[in-house]
């Protein structure tokens, strides 16, 4: 079944497309990655969905609801942590839970969010004095005010430090545990790769390829990266003879290049060494990951 | 309904964690209240002829400047952007924004009030009707202070537009400025203006007869208020990424605009009068009460130069009433208890121009709005004996000479060069004033008093040597004995005679600005008792 159901969702910003035609379903039970560089309009697709924003065209549903006709029942149902966490600076944990379990017809208690969240300890102190790791965490506990079947994060590792990072990725898990559907934003390739079941790749407000990180992977054309180091710099005429290297980058005694053709591009530059004599201290070939997929599909660097 | 109060909740919590929210909201009004007290001489009945402008510039400041900045500054964090993921109506969060800046700002009211009271400002004498028209002001001005909140799109644009709002209605909105000192167009346009209401209103329940002459009052709170809050609510913006240039819906802004015009069209049309001035015709002016207490209800409440037209309720003449006598005009013509107002037997429901024969020069015969005292008065100024004075008129609450409200110079003190050339011009020409040579002598006096009255309700330098020449003068006119009666008649007949001498001041190189003509006629009679009292040797002669 069918959580969220996003058709031909389109969305400009006078003359940004920012969203254009964009199409995706959540399953329930699974944590899904809309992936993207900043500005690609995983954002504006995530507050569509949430009834931030009017979609300008396309059809939104969440959990079975027509989301532009009931935005009220949605909202029930639904919890999200947006880019920043705002709430006013004298503000406490307690009472900003308490506030906003107001909100909401069924709630859950503020003093076992405070606990979940590891943050009875800061329970009374202004919203000013959290770290930004509580203050994450508090915007997480926020979410989960309503008891929702399906929460938003919209990039919510972003500034955290790694610690933080983890816990938070921690909590992500333990989420679809519970048996709740996750929508993530993120542009960070390892945090989708590691966290989603699946993940749409987003650019110009256009979905380019969506499926669980692996298939894509699999799917991909990328080539293998080779890093080689050795005990003597080699001279870069003796790789003339190597076939299938590209991208070749050349630093004292290392060198890196990629490959589509790995075993006769490996054999080939290991009998240049051998004829060398030169030490090999490191050999590494990688797969092809996410980080490829991506780069390949967007044609930018984004980390 | 929970959400609202626990939203509401919030609000006066956050609000109270905020030390620059709290200066601006208490301090601030108490500020203006000390300063205020400090520029009237720490005259408590002056504060509390002033403190309509005073409350009407708390919730001016509260809900122009206060309220708005906590809105943009919550839209610009994003918190709003965070409530709107919440399944809450915007209607839910207008009303607990202005449920929490009403108790705000009745809460700065109330803290400015007691310290007022605390100064020695008299008590209100309508605190119930105070509360309702403060909820009316509040209501009116927290709608301009929300359309305000969503035309801004930061809080420097909240100051900005704050200013352009603030300043217009403290100059010519009748809240800073006395509205009679400005010039007729000004007047006109202050209609169109929600402070002139506000202070109107409110003064009406502070020293004046309550709710019951604020009609049309609170008919234009409401309207501005309703304009405001429509608009607002029309216009709310959640986030601040929504400009107000590039919204729709931005023409709601016309809305609460035509609730100011809808206001002033009706003003106009009917001749709007202020709710004090249309009181000082209905019922008798309640400020006796108010500035003696029982059972010395005696001195006249005093109207500052600077005072709005709130005060053009007549301020009694010097009156001293026994216990019993006070007993018998309670529960006889003045319909109010422990006051002894001259204008009790004044018909009701009078315009003021009847009620103050213009033609007719009072001499012979009492007219029908001069004092009713429950003992036998002189039937004629000639009539009027020493024992009329001693029994009907006091002289130790007088407003001091040293004051702003009827001052005299001292005899050894000297005015800067331009007022002692004008003072010179004048102290040779009042011999031969013309108002000061009509045949009846108390229109005669009563036009002499003139001159030292406009320069006091018009504050100019020359005020306090005026009064001392036209004391000079009239003592070289009139023979004593003749003096004295013809004043006690003034002081007990404040709005008999005419005031046509006004418009020949300029005789006297007078300026020929518009003067309240009423407040005037007090500031003769007042002017008239001091000179009394110095003739009868009952005041000092340089000063009291």
């Amino acid at each position: 079944m069918h959580k969220v159901v996003v058709r031909d969702l389109e969305k400009r910003y006078d003359d940004v497309r920012a969203a254009q035609g964009v199409s995706f379903e959540i399953d329930d039970g699974e944590i899904f990655g809309l992936l993207g560089p900043n500005g690609s309009g995983k954002t504006t697709t995530l507050e569509c969905v949430i009834g931030l924003r009017q979609p300008d065209a396309g059809h939104i549903e969440v959990c079975g609801m027509d989301a532009r006709q009931h935005p009220k029942a949605v909202k029930e149902k639904i919890g999200a942590v947006l880019q920043t966490i705002a709430l006013q600076d004298k503000i406490t944990p307690r009472e900003a839970l308490e506030l906003f379990a107001s909100f909401y017809k069924r709630t859950a208690a503020a003093s076992a969010l405070l606990q979940r969240f590891a943050l009875t300890e800061k329970a009374d102190a202004p919203f000013d004095s959290l770290s930004a790791g509580q203050r994450q965490r508090l915007a997480v506990a926020l979410a989960f005010v309503n008891n929702p079947e399906l929460i938003f994060l919209d990039e919510p590792t972003s500034g955290l430090d790694p610690q933080s990072r983890r816990d938070l990725h921690g909590e992500i898990v333990q989420m679809k545990r519970d048996g709740h559907t996750v929508l993530l934003t993120t542009h960070n390739i390892d945090e989708a790769e590691q966290l989603c079941d699946r993940i749409a790749i987003i650019d110009g407000g256009r979905i380019i390829a969506s499926g669980p990180p692996r298939d894509l992977i699999a799917a991909s054309t990328s080539a293998q990266s080779v890093l080689l180091r050795t005990a003597q710099p080699l001279a870069i005429e003796s790789l003339a003879g190597v076939p299938g290297i590209d991208d070749l980058i050349y630093e004292n005694s290392t060198i890196t290049f990629r490959t589509r053709t790995p075993a006769p591009t490996l054999s080939a530059l290991m009998q240049v060494v051998s004829e060398l004599d030169v030490e090999v201290l490191e050999l590494h070939a990688r797969k092809a990951k996410l980080e490829d997929v991506f780069l390949a599909l967007t044609g930018e660097e984004s980390q | 309904m929970h959400a609202a109060l626990q939203q509401l909740r919030i609000s006066l919590t956050l609000h109270y964690r905020n030390k620059m929210a709290l200066i601006y909201s208490y301090l601030f009004p108490l500020i203006f209240l000390l300063a205020f007290y400090v520029l009237y001489r720490y005259e408590r009945v002056v504060l509390a002829r002033h403190m309509g402008e005073l409350l009407t510039v708390s919730v001016l400041g509260g809900a122009c400047f206060g309220l708005p900045t906590t809105m943009v500054s919550e839209r610009e964090r994003g918190v709003w952007r965070r409530y709107r993921l919440a399944p809450i109506a915007t209607s839910m969060l207008v009303l607990s924004v202005i449920a929490a800046r009403y108790l705000i700002l009745v809460t700065a009211g109330l803290l400015q009030l007691a310290v007022a009271l605390a100064m020695g400002m008299p008590m209100p004498q309508h605190p119930f009707d105070l509360w309702i028209v403060f909820t009316f002001v509040s209501f009116a001005f927290i709608g301009l202070g929300l359309v305000m909140a969503m035309m801004a799109d930061n809080v420097p644009a909240v100051q900005a537009l704050g200013q352009c709002i603030f300043l217009p209605m403290l100059i010519i909105g009748g809240i800073a400025v006395p509205i009679a000192t400005l010039p007729d167009w000004a007047q006109h346009l202050s209609q169109f203006f929600p402070g002139r209401y506000a202070v109107q209103a409110l003064q009406a329940c502070i020293l004046g007869p309550g709710l019951g002459n604020t009609g049309f009052e609170l008919l234009a709170l409401v309207i501005i208020g309703t304009g405001g809050t429509i608009a607002g609510a029309k216009m709310f913006r959640w986030d601040a990424q929504q400009r107000f240039a590039r919204r729709s819906g931005k023409a709601w802004v016309s809305v609460a605009l035509m609730s100011w015009v809808v206001v002033g069209i009706l003003a106009e049309s009917r001749g709007y009068t202020p709710a004090a001035a249309r009181s000082s015709e209905e019922r008798p002016a309640p400020t006796t009460a108010a500035t003696a207490p029982p059972p010395q209800p005696s001195v006249p409440a005093p109207s500052s130069p600077s005072a709005s037209t709130q005060e053009r309720s007549a301020i009694p003449p010097v009156l001293t009433l026994s216990e019993a006598e006070k007993k018998a005009a309670s529960g006889g013509t003045t319909g109010a208890p422990g006051t002894s107002n001259p204008r009790a037997t004044a018909p009701k429901n009078k315009p003021a121009a009847e009620a103050a024969p213009s033609e007719k020069p009072s001499a012979e015969k009492p007219p029908a709005n001069s004092v009713t005292l429950p003992h036998p008065t002189p039937p004629s100024w000639q009539a009027v004996t020493v024992a009329d004075i001693d029994r009907d008129l006091v002289f130790d609450r007088l407003p001091s000479d040293s004051g702003i409200v009827t001052p005299i110079a001292r005899d050894e003190e000297e005015p800067d060069p331009d007022t002692a050339d004008h003072l010179r011009f004048i102290q040779e020409n009042l011999p031969s004033w013309q108002p000061g040579k009509v045949a009846d002598p108390v229109q005669r006096v009563r036009n002499m008093l003139y001159v030292a009255a406009v320069p006091d309700v018009q504050q100019q330098p020359i005020e306090r040597f005026a009064a001392q020449a036209v004391f000079y003068q009239l003592q070289q006119d009139i023979p004593k004995d003749q003096l004295i009666k013809v004043l006690y008649w003034i002081a007990l007949h404040p709005t008999d005679g005419d005031d046509k001498a006004v418009g020949d001041l300029w005789a006297l190189r007078f300026t020929s600005d518009p003067v309240d003509l009423e407040q005037t006629r007090e500031r003769a009679a007042i002017y008239g008792v001091k000179l009394l009292g110095r003739l009868l040797g009952k005041l000092p002669h340089g000063g009291s």
